[in-house]
């Protein structure tokens, strides 16, 4: 019998004239209290049963709040740290790299990069075309691209701000950006043989960008934030660890100079059909190089298509026999041992001499010279027989301290050593040949840097790229003495010839200043031999002689215009770029020159009071 | 002892509402000075480009073609310098006094 009939049963019986009344009515009248149900008895295990199982339910939320809480924290905790902290990455700027009056050479720009999302891109074929044509690119490239990846694609790395801003003004779904920094260089192709460029991740790649990397490339700071559902930071948790910046690098070039020197060596590459050309000019005091620039060179912003010749740092790179450039150390080394007075007569009549089976000639005979005018009139025969009186030792010795065959020690990258074989395996002919330049290389920057021995009172100085805290007469150096400081003078007197009438080079005097220097002519050494009709021109110079203060040289590869010999070639170069950077340098002439200033006796206005 | 009990949770309360209004604050006005700490930031990297721009303005290149194309300027030469040494200047300033 179910409880539903019993309730019937027993309402029919109770109550009879409501019996044929709805179901509904009968059971709010029913009588609990007579419920046979109820009047049975609950069997005790029951309510124990319902108290161990919430006891029991207790125990398990207990359980796993002792789990959550103190067993597992390190999870949860973290977990849930995952969920609001964020980590913000601090960028350092790297650093800049400016010149020796403090103009900007290098430095870093906001150069935001574009990246968008394929799937989610949603642009109509017009949006589509604006898009590429801010990017600089067509249709179909910008297609092409999409079409390479479904999940990410660079737009364009690295574009100015201008046109993040205009493409992001496009309002494009699924375009992003992201901030990055680009190297900027103001003064472009005239200085980025010596700044270098960085590649798309900001690390240096070349030059003082890659010689100073570790400087200055600064350290990542980083940062651990609250954020809130809006994305703002609303806490800072935890120590920050701060972004150490890039350390600024002062160099010792002086942007004036070395755009000057440049544009010079440019003009001189045209104007004399030459393949390459390099300018190297140093500080005859401090070392300090205030210019060092090749031609061809490039412009390191934009640097699709570049070529090695144009990539090629010249003047630290190539080597080449150094010619008669090396003839005034060895009659300063003749003077130095009092083997040789500057009036000493040298036979070089005939002007050719045969040994070993090898003919070393003159341009053309010159009969009996002094040791002056061996070098005024750049005599192989008259530098071979002083060479000759010395031993081979002897004259090693004095190649290597004048820094042949040594590396430069700039720490620039690329920089070569040269040649010059140990003096063990001279032969004598060797000995002969190296005593007017030839059977040793050198490059450019070693020559420039070897003629502080004579600007430089016959000490050997070290060479910098960067700027030397002191300035004017303190910024003098002291170096390795090789010669006397007399001997430098008399050799600085015979240089000064060179540029005189009878020399090799009077094309490279200057008005006002006086000059010294060396000129070098070879042919180039093409395989074993040598080239016949391809030449190179130098010219190493000091200036003002008395007073030396810059070492300028100049170089020029392949001059095919006619002229080749480094007096007519590479001298007027010398004399522009002396002219132009004593001047920058404010440094009074020391020769007379006459004054076209003429200054009138005007009575002077007088002033009212 | 209820009525001190009363004052107690009303204070307690007061005091619960007050933090969560001085907690959302603190949290708003360091989200304002975060916003503000990089548009610092911005404007840092802003002046370190226009720096440079001018730079790029002013190279001896630009200097010296506008020197020579539009004002007709040349260089001077040591002939047309007159050069004054520190000793002389003031020489000539203590007489002209």
């Amino acid at each position: 019998m179910s409880w539903r009939d019993s309730i019937k049963s027993n309402g029919a019986g109770k109550t009879g004239r409501s019996a044929n009344r709805s179901g509904a009515s009968s059971v709010r009248s029913v009588t609990y209290s007579t419920s046979p149900l109820l009047a049975s008895k609950t069997p005790p295990w029951r309510s124990k049963f319902l108290v161990a199982v919430v006891g029991l339910s207790f125990c398990g939320l207990l359980g796993r709040a002792l789990y959550v809480q103190v067993i597992g924290t390190d999870f949860f905790q973290r977990q849930g740290e995952i969920r609001y902290a964020r980590t913000l990455e601090l960028p350092a700027s790297r650093g800049r790299i400016l010149d020796r009056n403090g103009l900007i050479l290098a430095s870093s720009v906001p150069a935001p990069s574009l990246w968008v999302d394929p799937k989610d891109l949603d642009a109509d074929p017009v949006q589509r075309k604006q898009l590429a044509k801010l990017l600089g690119m067509t249709s179909k490239e910008l297609a092409d691209r999409l079409d390479d990846n479904p999940n990410f694609v660079w737009l364009r790395r690295q574009v100015d701000d201008q046109v993040a801003k205009a493409v992001l003004a496009l309002n494009l779904k699924g375009v992003h950006q992201v901030r990055e920094y680009k190297r900027k260089y103001p003064e472009g192709e005239a200085a980025t043989h010596v700044v270098g460029f960085t590649n798309v991740e900001d690390h240096g790649q070349e030059g003082i960008e890659l010689a100073h990397e570790a400087d200055l490339f600064g350290r990542n700071g980083t940062r651990r934030v609250i954020k809130d559902r809006l994305g703002r930071v609303v806490e800072d948790i935890g120590d920050s660890v701060a972004p150490v910046d890039g350390k600024d690098i002062d160099l010792s070039i002086d942007s004036k100079v070395q755009f000057f020197a440049y544009q010079r060596i440019r003009d001189a590459v045209a104007e004399n059909k030459a393949k390459a050309g390099s300018v190297v000019v140093l500080d005859a005091r401090s070392g300090e190089v205030l210019a060092l620039a090749n031609f061809p060179s490039y412009t390191p912003a934009d640097r699709k298509n570049l070529t090695g010749a144009q990539l090629r740092n010249r003047a630290l790179t190539d080597t080449f026999e150094p010619g008669s450039t090396v003839k005034p150390f060895i009659a300063a080394w003749a003077l130095e041992t009092g083997r040789v007075k500057p009036d000493t007569i040298i036979h070089t009549a005939p002007g050719r001499i045969s040994m070993g089976g090898f003919v070393i000639s003159d341009s053309h005979p010159h009969g009996d010279l002094t040791v002056s005018e061996v070098i005024q009139k750049s005599s192989n025969i008259g530098a071979m027989r002083m060479g000759l009186m010395f031993q081979p030792r002897e004259m090693w010795e004095l190649y290597t301290q004048a820094g042949f065959g040594q590396k430069p020690q700039l720490g620039f990258p690329g920089a070569v050593t040269g040649r010059l074989r140990p003096y063990k395996t001279w032969r004598p002919i060797e000995q002969a040949t190296m005593s007017y330049g030839y059977g040793l290389s050198a490059s450019l920057f070693q020559i420039a840097h070897a003629y502080t021995v004579f600007a430089h009172d016959g000490e050997m100085i070290p060479v910098t790229l960067t700027k030397s805290a002191a300035s004017g007469d303190d910024a003098r150096v002291a170096g390795l003495r090789v010669i006397s400081p007399e001997t430098a003078k008399t050799i600085r007197q015979m240089l000064s010839l060179v540029t005189g009438p009878g020399g090799t080079a009077p094309k490279a005097q200057t008005i006002g200043y006086s000059v010294g220097g060396k000129s070098g002519t070879a042919y180039k050494q093409e395989g074993k031999g040598y080239a016949t009709k391809k030449y190179r021109a130098w010219f190493v110079g000091i200036a003002p002689i008395v007073n030396p203060r810059i070492i300028v040289a100049v170089m020029v590869d392949e001059p095919s215009a006619g002229k080749w010999y480094g007096g007519d070639v590479a001298a007027p170069v010398f004399s522009d770029l002396v002219q132009q950077t004593l001047r920058t340098l404010n440094v009074q002439p020391d020769l007379d020159v006459k004054t076209q200033i003429i200054a009138k006796d005007v009575p002077a206005e007088e002033e009212s009071f | 002892m209820t009525r001190l009990n009363a004052l107690l949770l009303l204070a307690l309360i007061a005091s619960a509402v007050y933090l969560v209004r001085v907690s959302h604050e603190s949290r708003r006005l360091f989200a304002e000075l975060d916003r503000a700490r990089s548009e610092e930031r911005l404007l840092d990297n802003e002046f370190e480009r226009l720096k440079s721009d001018k730079q790029s303005q002013a190279t001896p290149l630009r200097v010296e073609k506008t020197a020579r194309d539009k004002l007709a300027m040349r260089s001077a030469t040591p002939a047309v310098t007159q050069y004054i040494s520190r000793a002389e200047a003031s020489g000539a300033a203590g007489s002209a006094r």
